[in-house]
């Protein structure tokens, strides 16, 4: 409770809390859709945590520069991600990846 | 004459050259060209390479005869280049008296002298008469040009076995005979009897040949020398012992183990001996390797005569003779060649007595003479035993002939191969072949011994110094060797006894043989069809008069042994008539030569030869002449004669059908060649055959089932388990590629601690310094107490350390990042001890004392 | 308890709920609502780390943009309608699922603010995190990204349409290729139906 919100441990706990999150949601869940938006919790987290750093570093504003082009890259990424799956729902019939299969053995 | 020494100097004789490859060009002509040319040409081709090869022997001869004076053997000699240089260390250096590299050379080089002008005279002149022969009996064969063409090349090879001046040569003549052999034998190569047998004759004389470069390689290691005169002249280095047999372990133990393990010694010459008769086994048909001969046979009759009676299988006592002054030094040797020799005259004697086929029989004749010859030259009588080769050579190339010509007139009506040969389908047949009868019988009476006759002066001569002679033990009696002295083989006192008796025997039984052959073909009824007077071909023509293999589509002209047709009614033919004049004439000389070359040439052979062998005759005990050798010789001529008279001209072959019923087994016993064969290919090929198996075994499962197999189930099951990994889901991928970034992480996450010493060994003064890092902290420990200096992780990026001389000290390190991961380093210092410092002396020694230390 | 406590508090929160109902819903609206509160969660700590900026374009690009996309995808694809299929790798996401719990519990535990290593932020200016201030980095040390980024977002727009369009049907018929003279013919001359220029009569 000491300084709750003041430092800047708080803010990478909780930056790691959810980037764990995503990360175990993109491992189990199998629907692409979920998938992609437990991808962009995981950006969500870095960039908490980069914005925390700036907040401790605070004449170098890099921190909040890169958080800005993770926010346009995550973009981009979301446009493509969901156009693929768009041609894989097309293809299969179905947004879970299990029928993302054709690789196996 | 002097024109002719002009022209090819004793030294320099290219006549030699001549005469050997005149016959080669007829081989390659005939042979690339011969179907093109057409039959005249390649009969000119043939006849005219050969022919011109017996004038230069002739040339040769009248040439070596002028240059007889003296007491040494005339020789004529044509160097051509070196073949190969051999060098060695060794033996030969101390041989030499000197450590360095001896350089032996072998040359292609050429000679003649009395032993090899005489076989040369042999080689081409009988091969001229079968040359004329062959151009009549193997008129219509499709592959003409192909049998001139080997024929001229087996010429060429037997004369440079007998005109080479080295081993080396010989041997490539020894290869090339034994390869027209092959060739000759498997002429008919469609009849797969024909081909196999032709590779009996190829194999069996390849393992005579190992023999043979045994004695070669022991030759040129203990002699230094290949050529006829290097190993004559050194042929007593060979008197020294060699251990053949040893085995390390077991050769101090007692009793029988210690006998099995002890070593072996015998003399070199010894060795070499054996191994040249090994040789002289394979190539001149003797017990063990005289099973290709009668095969042999399968060829065509022609070649039966010239290379299986006259040429070929003489080229072994050719070589005995050649290297005499070896075979003297090894009384052992000689032993077992008259031994040898003696065992095969009686074993092949027996065989031929009861064989049905005429040529069988004389195959068999022709092994049991060359069993005298090799008696004769093993104990030391080389100019008897090589006076046999001449006369066999005229006697048994006539029975070949003549043999041939009987068969080519079977031929006209009985196509198959065993009939036409068979003995019992023939008989009275010298009312319809008289020359072919006449000369046969001149043959027989020569063969047997009779008096006057060649073989009567070849064989009693044989036979006389075979009891008698023997061979004397060189350098009295032993040889010093390391293990004390070794006793040589000296010749048994029954040696002399037991095979003059054994040439006894066996000249009973030639007498009987042969007298059985003749009357059987040429007196009684003919026996091989019904004689009509103008009987015509039948209509359904059959191709290739007498080809001696039965085409397929001769089925219905291929009778079994019996001389019936299909259809039950006795076989009709015409009257067998006698053969061509190309064929009758070589009858008629070799007939000649037969009963009047020992009147002839017997006494001038002696003196012709004795300047080659005066040499070696110093090691043969000529011993009392055995006077009671020739009546008992001639007793033996008339056992045997008229032992054949009474069987089979008056009761015509009655007894001898009795007693083989009496004697069932012992009869199929002899019929069947003492089933040699069947041994052979039990034991020794069962052998192979068995550790062949036994490598099959191993090539299956080891080879293939660990190197192949084995590997293969292993990248296999490695695939099949890697492949689980491969689950072609996304999730499955992310969490490997997440553990790969943890041990990433992992690793980049450690501190690097790398040191850096700056030394100066001069005044001890060293300093370690660590890499800096981003937010590196360093804790030291440079006292060399174990603990570290400090507490706590602080900034200090080097330390400072003096050494005394030759001390060491150890710093460690431990750096800590950001991160608080710890690594540790550890640096051995030492101060090397400078050099041995000067001593100060005064100033008078400085100068010397510092110049040698320099020197030093 | 400060204001700013409260409010860390109550942002964190809604992260922390968010990103549990993005994982855990069954109904993938419902995991878009959740990582709707996430961000939005997310942009109310920038605030209170002074990236107003950062804050403003993340509730623009974020919420108003990337989560309405991943809505309308929803929607075209009727994901909710995706039958139950049995989850054939079960064993292998419990497992993972698992690790990562693991993995994260100790990562808190390693960043576990002890008392005595604590670090406090810096006092900053009113316009630390202003768009003056970000703008100012962006447009000097980082413009060759800021302009690369440019590139990379006209390429996924492209890309996104290149892979997403649809292949059947939707294409025009070829276009028949013009017969070369024509085009030396006038825009003016008079055409058949087809299009190409009626023959003149001398």
């Amino acid at each position: 409770m000491i300084l709750m919100g003041q430092l800047l441990e708080h803010y990478v706990l909780l930056a790691s809390v959810i980037f764990a999150i995503g990360a175990v949601g993109f491992l189990v869940r199998s629907n692409i859709l979920v998938q992609l938006m437990s991808i962009e919790l995981m950006l969500n987290a870095v960039n908490l945590a980069l914005v925390a750093y700036n907040r401790v570093h605070v004449d170098n504003m890099g921190g909040q520069m890169f958080a800005f082009f993770i926010i346009a890259v995550a973009a981009a990424e979301v446009a493509v991600g969901l156009a693929i799956v768009l041609s894989f729902f097309r293809l299969r019939g179905t947004v879970l990846s299990d029928e993302a299969d054709t690789l196996k053995h | 004459m002097e024109t002719l020494s002009a022209i090819f100097p004793p030294r320099d004789c290219s006549l030699l050259v001549a005469i050997i490859v005149l016959p080669l060009l007829g081989a390659i002509v005939n042979g690339v060209f011969g179907k093109r040319l057409g039959k005249d040409a390649v009969t000119l081709m043939a006849l005219a390479s050969v022919g011109a090869a017996f004038i230069g022997s002739i040339i040769v001869f009248f040439m070596l005869k002028a240059a007889q004076t003296g007491e040494e053997p005339a020789r004529l000699v044509w160097t051509g280049w070196q073949w190969m240089q051999l060098s060695s260390i060794g033996e030969l250096s101390s041989l030499n008296q000197g450590g360095s590299i001896q350089r032996i050379g072998i040359d292609v080089a050429f000679s003649v002298d009395a032993l090899s002008g005489t076989m040369a005279l042999i080689i081409t002149g009988i091969g001229f008469l079968i040359h004329l022969y062959s151009t009549k009996y193997m008129e219509d064969d499709p592959s003409y040009h192909r049998f001139f063409s080997y024929l001229n090349l087996f010429i060429f090879s037997m004369l440079v076995l007998v005109l080479g001046d080295s081993l080396p040569i010989l041997f490539v003549g020894w290869e090339g005979v034994g390869l027209c052999s092959y060739l000759l034998i498997g002429f008919w190569f469609t009849d797969v009897a024909n081909a196999q047998a032709g590779k009996k004759a190829f194999i069996t004389n390849r393992i005579g040949d190992f023999g043979l470069l045994v004695a070669m390689a022991l030759l040129v290691r203990y002699t230094g020398s290949l050529s006829w005169s290097g190993i004559a002249a050194h042929a007593d280095n060979l008197l020294r012992p060699i251990t053949i047999w040893q085995v390390p372990l077991l050769q101090d133990k007692a009793g029988w183990l210690g006998a099995v393990g002890g070593p072996v010694q015998v003399s070199i010459a010894t060795l070499v001996g054996l191994s040249l008769f090994l040789g002289c086994a394979g190539k001149s048909a003797q017990i063990p390797l005289y099973v290709w001969l009668p095969d042999a046979m399968a060829g065509p009759t022609p070649v039966s005569a010239l290379i299986h009676a006259a040429t070929m299988v003489t080229a072994g006592v050719y070589l005995v003779c050649r290297m005499a002054p070896v075979f003297v030094l090894a009384p052992a040797a000689m032993f077992t060649v008259a031994f040898v020799g003696a065992c095969t005259a009686l074993l092949a004697a027996t065989i031929a007595l009861v064989q049905n086929d005429i040529k069988k029989v004389l195959a068999y004749s022709t092994v049991s003479q060359l069993g005298y010859m090799f008696m004769g030259v093993g104990v030391g009588a080389f100019g008897a035993g090589f006076f046999h080769v001449m006369t066999h050579a005229f006697f048994k190339a006539c029975l070949f002939l003549g043999a041939g010509s009987v068969i080519h007139a079977m031929h006209a009506r009985v196509h198959d191969n065993n009939a036409s040969q068979d003995l019992r389908n023939m008989g009275g047949l010298r009312h319809h072949l008289p020359l072919t009868h006449w000369t046969f019988l001149a043959s027989c009476l020569a063969i047997s011994g009779f008096p006057l006759t060649s073989g009567y002066y070849s064989k009693d001569e044989i036979l006389e110094k075979v009891a008698s002679s023997s061979v004397l033990v060189p350098s009295g009696g032993t040889i010093m060797s390391s293990l004390g002295p070794i006793t040589l083989f000296s010749w048994p006192s029954w040696g002399p006894k037991f095979l003059a008796a054994a040439g006894l025997i066996g000249a009973v039984m030639t007498a009987f043989y042969m007298f059985r052959l003749y009357f059987l073909a040429f007196w009684g009824e003919f026996k091989g069809w019904k004689i009509v007077a103008d009987w015509k071909e039948p209509a359904h023509a059959v191709a290739g008069g007498h080809d001696d293999h039965g085409h397929a589509a001769h089925g219905h002209d291929a009778h079994a042994h019996d001389a019936h047709a299909h259809d039950g009614a006795p076989l009709e033919g015409p009257t067998p008539q006698e053969s061509p004049w190309q064929m009758t004439l070589p009858l008629i000389v070799l007939g000649v030569l037969a009963l009047f070359g020992g009147i002839l040439f017997s006494h001038a052979m002696e003196t012709w030869l004795e300047p080659v062998f005066a040499s070696v005759a110093r090691s043969l005990d000529a011993g009392e002449k055995a006077g009671y050798v020739q009546p008992l010789a001639f007793a033996a001529f008339l056992v045997g004669f008229l032992g054949a008279v009474f069987v089979y001209y008056m009761r015509k072959g009655a007894p001898a059908a009795l007693l083989a019923a009496q004697f069932p087994a012992l009869y199929r016993f002899l019929v069947d060649k003492w089933r040699v064969d069947e041994f052979y290919d039990e034991f020794f090929i069962g052998t192979v055959d068995f550790i062949a198996d036994i490598f099959v075994w191993v090539d299956k499962w080891v080879v293939d089932g660990i190197i192949a197999r084995l590997t293969a189930w292993l990248v296999a099951v490695s695939g099949h388990l890697l492949r689980l990994l491969q689950t072609g889901k996304i999730q499955a991928y992310a969490a490997v590629m997440m553990v790969g970034t943890a041990c990433l992480g992992w690793f980049f996450t450690m501190p690097q601690a790398h040191t850096h010493v700056e030394r100066d060994d001069a005044s001890g003064h060293y300093v370690v310094s660590a890499a800096p890092g981003l937010g590196y902290g360093y804790r030291w420990d440079a006292d060399n107490d174990g603990k570290p200096d400090t507490e706590d992780f602080a900034n200090k990026t080097s330390v400072e350390l003096a050494l005394s001389v030759g001390e060491t000290k150890t710093v460690k390190v431990e750096v800590r990042n950001a991160f608080g991961r710890v690594s540790t380093a550890n640096v051995v210092l030492t101060r090397p001890k400078p050099e041995e410092p000067r001593s100060a002396e005064a100033d008078t020694n400085a100068g010397t004392r510092i110049a040698a230390e320099v020197a030093r | 308890m400060t204001v700013g406590g409260v409010f860390f508090l109550a942002c964190s929160l809604l992260c922390l709920v968010g990103a549990v109902a993005t994982v855990i819903a069954r109904n993938p609206v419902r995991s878009a609502m959740g990582l709707l509160a996430t961000i939005v969660g997310i942009a109310g700590l920038f605030l209170l780390l002074s990236a107003q900026f950062l804050a403003a374009i993340q509730l623009i690009v974020y919420a108003g943009a990337v989560v309405v996309l991943f809505v309308f995808v929803i929607m075209l694809l009727g994901a909710d309608s995706s039958p139950a299929r049995e989850d054939r790798a079960r064993g292998a996401k419990i497992v993972s699922g698992v690790l990562l719990a693991i993995m994260a519990v100790g990562s808190i535990f390693a960043l576990a603010p002890r008392t005595d290593q604590v670090t406090r932020f810096a006092p900053v200016t009113a316009d630390h995190g202003s768009v003056e201030a970000v703008g100012k980095m962006l447009f000097t040390t980082g413009v060759v990204p800021f302009e690369i980024a440019t590139a990379l977002l006209v390429v996924a727009g492209v890309g996104a349409i290149a892979v997403a369009r649809d292949r059947q049907g939707a294409m025009k018929p070829k276009k028949v290729l013009k017969d070369p003279r024509d085009l030396f013919v006038g825009p003016l001359m008079p055409r058949d139906d087809t299009g190409r220029p009626k023959e003149m009569t001398p």
